[in-house]
């Protein structure tokens, strides 16, 4: 296949990008005791995009022969030039990039098709069984193993030539408990790029399946959070929602393009000088992060980029088109989920630097407020950096000390100002959003995290 | 593909899938074109187009199950023998069926044949327009994404039992997200969309200028004030808030997971006696119609709630089986999945009053027309931003608001609501009025 595209990909006149992608899902599901799903999807095809005048033009087939690549070159050089009439602003140039050539692989000793379906099914039928005998008050429970295995050819009329390989595994237990009419939901997750072993690295099966019964155990009964703004201390699971959803994508340069409140600001100050945040396209500080990405879409070998430098923006995330636009580096940033879609700006690993702090004197110095962990029930941002968050875990802290849990709580507010009044960063760090995928026209597996942090945000509960 | 090919290629797996070792089997095919030209920041962003054919195999072995699928041709005979490993490593249950041969009436008017003729090119004369129309309309706006596009499709099913069954469809697809810059002054993002089935019906503009208006009448939003109290919820908000909770309640999956707290409610009061919510697969203009789902059953209309009763649960096979039911068609998903369930074309029936006739009975009020946060289907419990928030004061919206929070319990909301509108947009495949609730939280920001 690589000489193939290699042949084709030299022979237009035209800019041209064509990736081949066949991947691999599993995935079973299992609730209360029934088995939901257990299924597997073969997913096979090439994306073509080429550079004409200026214009972008894509087209995907599952014609896998020469011709019917070539054929979908033609309709990709099709698109382009259709759209060249009417497209005011045209590309520039790509930002130039070293080739990239040779055989890229996610690392891992265990690797996923070493362990049997049978294996899978009965770690997640067995978990299940868990979360409902662990509490007479759990009323449903949901586990989920899902795999992806991904084997691409990316190759660029400049020269890219590379081969990838990546799997990412990811597992979820989902408990309800109920009480009267109260039902609550606890949940844990784990993602990981890697192998089986990777997955449960940090916790096993078993302690997903206690945390997710806890937290909806504890729930029943307890208080909801009043409405205030708090001094709160976030979870390195909450610090890279905030890192990822309300700040990540603000910087992604083709929104940074659409008018985000971050344009124009590379060079000022924008958070605490405690706040040094990155996306990273291999795994930092710790291994197997959801989001590792060796070689992005566009065949440019990705690094760590540092977004924001002691408080002050240094840069965006580019694909080489941004990159050519803003005259910088490339920093590998271009992604597409299938074959079907076309790259565009995307996060990898997302994170904020370890700092100084313990996260027990982070607790210590607050008077009244929230330590808050993970996310819970979703949330929105925009790109002004505008956020609402659930959290999915939260107790209030008196006097330094932890105190009751609350529930119903939701945090917002602008997350630059949110990062203006950070007053410590923790000494810690870990991955925590490898579950579950990122959408943004279409879906990628990213990764986020990094230590605790103290800061000041809303809390939003409810007004009498 | 013709429908005649796609048959071929489904039945084609059903043999495949029973020489591997299956009792039964189904096989769903889908195959289509697509064009789209997408918008970004003002301009064409790029055009694309795709072709796929995709078969999902479900092979049965006693009651045991396993689905596997394909968008490789090429790969078909050994889709058919994953599904075969799968079922043969599943534990058995009772409810694994596959529905029998019932006549169907086919819809109309889901496929127009003059979409074949619609082109790239023509796909992108449609997003200049809309850059065009919002250009017209005011030069501070910016489409900061748009997108235009053709989806011609047909979707085939044989199974076991002797379903076989195909259909063509078309499906042109826009929407514009606009925002306003005035300065430093940043409006909120509004979103609309409308979809059409027929070439002769494409209209961009109406949502083009709404998405436009809107973002400018947001412009220049304080925080607004705090109390408890009334507030109405735009179509686009109703379906945040509400529709998902009634959607994950009238799920008989979720029934069957007990997260369902309406699972003993059939025949009782859920919801004020102002509401009444259908789901019709096969309504006229609608979306989502299609003459059977994705198990080759046959739609039909179905009333979930009747002014304020809990009338139905959402049904497929395995479900209506499980609780000794009747089947609803509510099997739902492409081919590439399994069938889940989930609604066609879900409708909150209009009421008798204004939208400007609710705000006119409300004293102290927010008029929220996006709701941006989280909302519960278990609890109820909803909490978030108000986007292109509104306040109401004596009767009248009097300016936009920023940053408010609204929080509350749908399940309360639906039971103590006191308005419905005659109006109704279209939010995809969910057509709804305004809503007005009463007792909501509302922070300001």
């Amino acid at each position: 296949m690589l000489h193939i595209l290699q042949a084709i990909a030299h022979r237009s006149d035209a800019w041209v990008e064509l990736r081949y992608h066949a991947r691999r899902t599993k995935r079973i599901a299992v609730s209360s005791g029934r088995l939901e799903e257990s299924s597997s999807v073969r997913l096979v095809g090439v994306g073509v995009r080429v550079l004409i005048a200026g214009v972008l033009g894509f087209s995907s087939t599952t014609d896998l022969s020469k011709q019917g690549i070539e054929q979908a070159v033609r309709e990709a050089e099709d698109a382009a030039r259709a759209s060249a009439v009417a497209k005011r602003d045209k590309i520039k140039g790509l930002a130039a990039v070293a080739p990239v050539t040779g055989k890229f692989s996610v690392e891992t000793s265990d690797p996923l098709d070493n362990h049997s379906l049978e294996e899978k099914l009965a770690l997640v039928m067995r978990v299940d069984s868990q979360v409902r005998g662990t509490s007479k008050k759990i009323v449903s429970s949901t586990v989920a193993y899902a795999e992806i295995q991904d084997e691409k050819i990316i190759v660029t009329s400049d020269g890219a030539a590379a081969h990838v390989f990546d799997a990412k595994p990811e597992f979820r237990v989902l408990a309800v408990a109920q009480e009267g009419s109260d039902q609550t939901m606890g949940m844990d997750s784990a993602g990981v790029s890697g192998g089986f072993a990777d997955l449960f690295a940090k916790r096993s099966p078993e302690e997903m399946a206690d945390k997710a019964v806890a937290l909806a155990v504890n729930q029943l009964g307890a208080e909801y959070a009043h409405g205030e703004r708090a001094t709160v201390v976030l979870d390195p699971g909450l610090v890279g929602v905030l890192s990822h959803e309300a700040i990540g994508h603000t910087v992604e340069a083709d929104i940074v393009l659409s008018g985000a409140i971050t344009n124009g600001k590379i060079g000022t100050r924008v958070a605490s000088e405690l706040v040094t945040m990155c996306d990273s396209g291999p795994s930092t500080h710790l291994p197997h992060a959801a989001g590792e990405l060796l070689v992005d879409d566009e065949g440019v070998k990705t690094g760590n980029t540092v977004i924001i430098e002691h408080g002050v923006l240094r840069s965006y995330l580019h694909n080489r088109e941004s990159a050519a636009h803003f005259g910088v580096e490339a920093t590998g940033n271009a992604r597409a989920f299938e074959y079907s879609d076309v790259p565009i700006i995307r996060m990898r690993n997302t994170y904020i630097e370890i700092g100084g702090s313990s996260k027990e004197e982070m607790i210590a110095g607050v008077k009244h407020g929230y330590y808050l962990e993970g996310l819970g029930g979703g949330g929105q941002a925009d790109s002004n950096a505008e956020f609402m968050f659930g959290v999915r875990e939260a107790h209030l802290i008196e006097d330094g000390k932890l105190g009751k849990l609350v529930r119903g709580v939701t945090i917002s507010g602008n997350a630059f100002d949110v990062m203006k009044s950070v007053d410590a960063v923790g000494s810690d760090f870990s991955w925590d959003l490898g579950a579950g995928n990122c959408g943004k026209s279409q879906l990628a597996k990213v990764d986020a995290g990094g230590p605790h942090l103290r800061c000041v945000v809303t809390i939003g509960g409810r007004q009498e | 593909m013709t429908n005649q090919k796609l048959i071929g290629l489904c039945r084609q797996a059903l043999d495949q899938t029973n020489k591997h070792g299956a009792d039964a089997a189904e096989a769903y095919g889908e195959s289509a074109r697509t064009i789209t030209v997408t918008i970004e920041k003002n301009d064409l962003q790029i055009s694309r187009s795709h072709k796929e054919t995709m078969i999902g195999i479900r092979a049965f072995k006693g009651k045991r199950i396993g689905f596997a699928s394909t968008n490789d041709p090429q790969t078909l005979d050994e889709t058919c023998a994953d599904a075969v490993v799968l079922a043969n490593a599943s534990p058995a249950d009772e409810r694994n069926l596959l529905p029998e041969v019932e006549d169907i009436e086919y819809v109309d008017g889901i496929y127009d044949p003059h979409s074949e003729t619609f082109t790239t090119k023509d796909a992108i004369e449609q997003a200049v327009k809309i850059l065009d129309i919002a250009r017209s309309i005011d030069s501070r706006l910016i489409v900061g994404n748009g997108e235009f596009s053709v989806h011609i499709g047909t979707r085939a099913l044989a199974n076991s039992n002797g379903i076989l069954r195909s259909e063509q469809e078309s499906l042109f697809f826009y929407f514009a997200l606009a925002t306003a810059r005035d300065g430093e002054r940043v409006s909120n993002m509004d979103y609309q969309f409308d979809a059409t089935r027929n070439l002769s019906t494409i209209d961009v503009e109406p949502i083009v200028r709404r998405a436009c208006e809107n973002a400018l009448g947001s412009l220049g939003a304080e925080p607004g004030d705090s109390f408890n109290g009334p507030i109405i919820l735009s179509p686009n908000a109703v379906q945040g808030i509400l529709a998902g909770l009634i959607l994950f309640q009238t799920d008989a999956k979720n029934i069957l997971r007990g997260m369902s707290r309406w699972k003993e409610s059939v025949d009782t009061a859920v919801a004020s006696p102002l509401i009444t919510v259908v789901d019709d697969g096969r309504a006229k203009d609608g979306i989502a119609t299609s003459s059977f789902d994705r198990e080759g059953v046959g739609h039909a209309r179905l009333e979930l709630i009747k002014d304020g009763r809990l009338m139905s649960f959402m049904h497929n096979t395995y479900t209506a089986a499980a609780m000794k039911t009747k089947n609803t068609a509510h099997a739902a998903g492409p081919a590439r999945s399994l069938p889940r369930i989930g609604p066609t074309n879900f409708e909150i029936v209009p009421g008798s009053t204004t939208k400007d006739a609710l705000i006119s009975e409300m004293k102290k009020g927010v008029l929220v027309t996006r709701f941006s946060g989280r909302a519960d289907p278990i609890s109820g419990d909803f909490s978030g931003v108000a986007k292109g928030a509104y306040l109401i004061e004596n009767g009248r919206v009097t300016r936009p608001v920023k940053g408010t929070l609204v929080a509350g319990n749908a399940f309360e909301a639906l039971k103590k609501l006191s308005g419905v509108s005659r109006e109704q947009e279209r939010v995809f495949n969910f057509t709804l009025p305004y809503l007005r609730l009463e007792g909501i939280s509302v922070t300001a920001g």
